[in-house]
């Protein structure tokens, strides 16, 4: 489904959001909360994908800086994240990448003041109109009289003995690496309150539109900040329903549930060639698949947590039809798998890729990342207990199932993984690139498998079951939850996340099982708008 | 804590300007820049997934030229020049101790090697302290040249250099980049023209820079202690840029640029395997050629492994999973596991040290070897059990003549920390600590190794 057909969709899913009794909560008014559970102030730089959208404000035409800066260092599985920081190659690209940039600097375009394409070196109104304007876009807020002293000084060297057009060029050269942009900052302004200070308007303005859209605040995000109306959960939660509808919501949210599940590895996965010939071409197929998915869920099923895992639907590219056994469908239409084994992400080739060895299934993988990524639990490495791993032998004549059974018969072993191959063994009916198969080395696959839900031992016949069983869950959502923190904040902070699960806990189970829901929740509440005292 | 007191000594200095580039040394020690009597140069590599100890071992009288053995290419004249046998130094017995106490093992082995820290240290690696903190990188075009091949991935398991603080460097591993970091702006020939748009550009540069050092000052008077590292690094780099824009070729020709034609992709799982050969003899030209231009002192190098290349027919295509996770030590069990297993990982290990080999012959070559302390390290000792114990090390270079080489340190099965190989290394570079990386304990940082 294309992403311009899903907008509208998503729209009026907005419309019914804003005008919901669901996205109440806490009230507005900017009292400060209890500052136990709030996050310490930080700067966080933005992350490639960012820095292109940054960069593309200011300069009013795209600039490729995914094929010249280094890729982002994930922490807690984000790319947004406050570990982020700029390096020697880092600055080192992207001055070369704006130095070529600035070669051209389209000053006809309308991201520069009508003055610019004709000015001459000495009009200094015009110069400082576009001083103002870049600044402010640049910088995500007005910048202040000290800084476009700095920034006129930077102006009079670039036109020296030139053209008006280098004087703009050496100041945008300027402003797409300064650290104002690099940076966004989330440090609090004014008075503290009980130890915790409110995020400065600009910051709120940016925190909001980089969680929901990946870009810096738009014209109309900044004049509510330069208003002071975003200390207002109310007021933030209505520009963040309408900052979804706009098309960068929804690239935003297929990445986040790329970053959380952990199929950005995708592209970097090989497989054996006794499993398939062209995987290459089946993994752009399987992103595509799950991207085009995520989409739906948003704008068709308002974000539904049980739509993502059990949806019993899913968008199939024709690349993929043969592998997962079906006829082609038109282009972007969507497919119904259950019953055949497949009900949601989890089921997807992307899931099952990545989760698996390049010849092989791999239960251990699969139940891992159920148990870590979905559920948010703990699984302690087997360094911590003092064992070295040991991979379990080839055996042409036994299952995977049964190998790896074998090979966790230490009573040591057996503490976490009866846990993680219990969830694991129940994806036994995928190979190394999620393709249903009945048997595994010559016998019957068994996808039998459990798992403990909310305290509740669960026998499971198969991964659909699995999937059923977690949708519904409350620890899925308390994960999900966790995760939008995560997400949002670049950290991960147990108070912080603790408490926004126990915020979203007095709302209806509708809502907090919606993705909209959660990051709607989010940004209203204290633990966006404020951070401790430091 | 007074709002001034929360901006170190080196950030509040960056935005004074070029006084800055001077390296604080710690007190009581000294600082590792270049000097006589002293190694010039330090180069990390990493090499994937452990060795074939069986075949690894050298012989009595440090035979390494026995049938099958890991290290023959060291002897291999006719290939490389020479034989580096007196030149290089293997080390048996070293613990990635700092790892296994901090949860970082296995695959993530790799952030322990030159940090001597578990995955939380937030201590710059080895090369990174000697470059930066210790002043070896000052005044170099590039203060370090971090290197790889195949993967940009910067997570845990696929970076040895880190800054203080703990954030992994980006490796290069594009050679067009790598040339064009080390050595493009100073290819300008002697036109005119060419030179006076050179000047104009380093002028504009200092402009820029100066700007951007008021504005990280700002946002540094602002920022939490939490966040000092972060924008130390962010300072670190400002300095970087500035050494290059300042820099210049010392006696040296600069390589023509790589011809992209010869390596058309570069990411593993992407096309790029076939032409991972290329690219490593071509980062280890360019690297050699880096130090002799003093481009910088400072290099590290992350090898990818065999994976796919389909460069040795005798391998199999997935050599990680196929070779290194089949390894079967002789002393796994009764039976003294599988000679086939060591044999074919013996393969792709002779690969690896035949790329360190070319890399000595290089040094060589330019009379640079005797002034450098080149490490090369695996993150596993048993690549089949992902063991951080008995890690496979193999030094090399001169080390500015404090290096006993031509021989075999077995240091026992008791398990030595690896720190210990870091802090001999840093006080060979003039460093007078006893102790580096970070561990809860003591024991695992403090200590030398007798290697002179």
């Amino acid at each position: 489904m294309k992403r311009s057909s899903l907008v509208p969709s998503l729209r009026r899913v907005l419309l019914a959001l804003l005008v919901s009794a669901c996205g109440s909560g806490k009230d507005d008014a900017p009292a400060p909360p209890a500052a136990e559970s709030l996050l310490a102030p930080a700067l966080r730089r933005l992350s490639v994908a960012e820095l292109e959208q940054a960069a593309r404000s200011v300069l009013g035409t795209p600039l490729d800086l995914q094929g010249s800066l280094p890729p982002d260092a994930l922490q807690s599985d984000f790319s947004r994240n406050i570990a982020q920081s700029v390096d020697s190659l880092t600055l080192r690209q992207l001055y070369d990448a704006t130095r070529r940039a600035s070669e051209a600097v389209p000053l006809a375009d309308p991201a520069f003041p009508s003055c610019a394409a004709q000015a001459q070196p000495g009009d200094t109104g015009c110069r400082d109109e576009l001083l103002a304007k870049l600044a402010t876009v640049a910088f995500r807020r007005p910048p202040s009289a000290e800084e476009l002293t700095r920034l006129r000084a930077l102006f009079v060297i670039g036109v020296e003995g030139s053209t008006f057009r280098d004087g703009a060029a050496l100041v945008l050269r300027a402003l797409l690496a300064s650290p104002q942009l690099l940076y966004e900052s989330s440090l609090g302004e004014g008075p503290a309150q009980n130890g915790a200070r409110m995020l400065a308007q600009s910051e709120l303005a940016s925190g909001l539109s980089f969680m929901i859209r990946g870009t810096p605040p738009d014209t109309e995000l900044l004049s509510a900040a330069a208003a002071g109306r975003l200390s207002s959960g109310s007021e933030r939660y209505a520009q963040a329903v309408r900052l979804l509808g706009a098309p960068e919501a929804i690239p935003q949210f297929q990445r986040f549930v790329e970053e959380w599940l952990g199929l950005v590895q995708l592209p970097q996965l090989a497989k054996s060639s006794t499993v398939t010939t062209d995987f290459a071409a089946s993994s752009r197929a399987m992103q595509s698949e799950t991207r085009s998915f995520v989409a739906d869920v948003l704008a068709a099923q308002r974000g539904s947590l049980i739509a993502l895992f059990a949806g019993g639907y899913s968008i199939v590219p024709d690349e993929l039809a043969p592998l997962y056994g079906i006829q082609p469908v038109p282009a972007g239409g969507r497919v119904v798998l259950r019953g055949m084994g497949r009900v949601g992400i989890l089921q997807q080739g992307s899931f099952l890729s990545v989760f698996a060895h390049e010849g092989e299934s791999a239960p251990v993988l699969r139940g891992k990342a159920v148990l870590t990524r979905v559920l948010c639990r703990t699984i302690r490495p087997p360094q911590e207990f003092g064992i070295d791993l040991m991979f379990p032998a080839p055996d042409a004549n036994s299952t995977t199932r049964q190998r790896f059974e074998r090979h966790a018969v230490d009573p040591v072993c057996r503490g976490c993984h009866s846990q993680l191959d219990s969830v694991g063994f129940s994806f036994e009916n995928f190979d190394a690139v999620g393709r249903l198969r009945s048997t595994d080395a010559g016998q019957a696959v068994d996808t039998r498998g459990s798992i403990t839900l909310n305290g509740a031992p669960l026998a499971l016949k198969d991964s659909v079951e699995l999937s059923d069983a977690i949708a519904h869950s409350e620890e899925l959502r308390n994960c999900v939850a966790r995760q939008v923190v995560r997400f949002a904040s670049g950290r991960k902070d147990e108070h912080a996340e603790a408490a926004f699960v126990a915020e979203m806990a007095a709302l209806p189970v509708t809502w907090r099982s919606s993705l909209l829901g959660l990051f709607l929740s989010y940004v209203k509440s204290d633990g966006f708008g404020w951070r401790l005292e430091q | 804590m007074t709002r001034s007191a929360r901006i170190s000594r080196r950030l509040a200095l960056s935005a004074l300007g070029a006084s800055a580039t001077l390296a604080l040394t710690l007190p009581g020690q000294r600082s590792a820049r270049a000097a006589e009597g002293r190694p010039k140069y330090f180069i990390g590599i990493y090499m994937p997934h452990g060795v074939a100890r069986e075949l690894w071992v050298p012989g009595p009288g440090f035979d390494i030229a026995y049938p099958d053995s890991v290290l023959a290419p060291f002897t291999d004249a006719a290939t490389f020049g020479q034989s580096f046998r007196e030149q290089i130094l293997t080390i048996e017995g070293l613990d990635l101790s700092a790892g296994m106490a901090g949860g970082t093992v296995g695959h993530d082995g790799s952030r322990v090697l030159l940090t001597g820290s578990a995955g939380n240290g937030r201590n710059a690696s080895l090369d990174q302290f000697l470059a930066v903190e210790q002043g070896l990188g000052q005044g170099m075009p590039l203060s370090s040249l971090v290197l790889g091949v195949g993967s940009p991935n910067p997570a845990l398991g696929w970076c040895i250099s880190y800054a203080q603080g703990g954030n992994a460097l980006p490796k290069i591993i594009d050679p067009t980049d790598t040339f064009q970091q080390a050595f493009a702006q100073w290819v300008v020939g002697s036109d005119p023209v060419a030179l006076a748009k050179a000047a104009a550009e380093r002028k504009r540069g200092k402009s820029l820079l100066d700007y951007w050092r008021v504005e990280l000052a700002a946002l540094s008077a602002r920022a939490p202690a939490s966040e000092r590292d972060k924008l130390e690094q962010h300072a670190t780099a400002l300095r970087d840029l500035e050494q290059r824009l300042d820099g210049e070729l010392s006696a040296c020709t600069p390589p023509t640029a790589p011809d992209p034609a010869t390596f058309p992709r570069v990411q593993a799982y992407q096309g790029g395997e076939p032409y991972f050969d290329t690219v490593t003899n071509l980062q280890i030209d360019l690297l050699t050629q880096a130090i002799a231009c003093g481009v910088t002192r400072v290099a590290t190098l992350f090898l990818n492994d065999l994976s796919r290349t389909h460069l040795d027919p005798a391998l199999p295509e997935d050599v990680h999973i196929d070779v290194a996770h089949r390894y079967e030590s002789a002393g796994r069990d009764e039976q003294g596991g599988s000679p086939a297993t060591w044999q074919a990982l013996a393969r792709q290990n002779r690969y690896t040290y035949s790329k360190i080999a070319r890399l000595l012959q290089r040094l060589a070559e330019r009379q640079l070897l005797q002034d450098t302390v080149l490490v090369a390290l695996s993150d596993m000792g048993d690549p089949a059990r992902h063991s951080s114990r008995q890690i496979p090390v193999l030094v090399a270079g001169g080390w500015g003549g404090r290096l006993k080489a031509g021989r075999h340190l077995d240091l026992g099965a008791t398990g030595t920390p690896s720190n210990r190989l870091l802090v001999s290394i840093q006080q060979a570079f003039g460093v007078e600590s006893d102790s580096f990386g970070q561990a809860s304990d003591p024991a695992i940082l403090t200590g030398n190794l007798d290697l002179a």
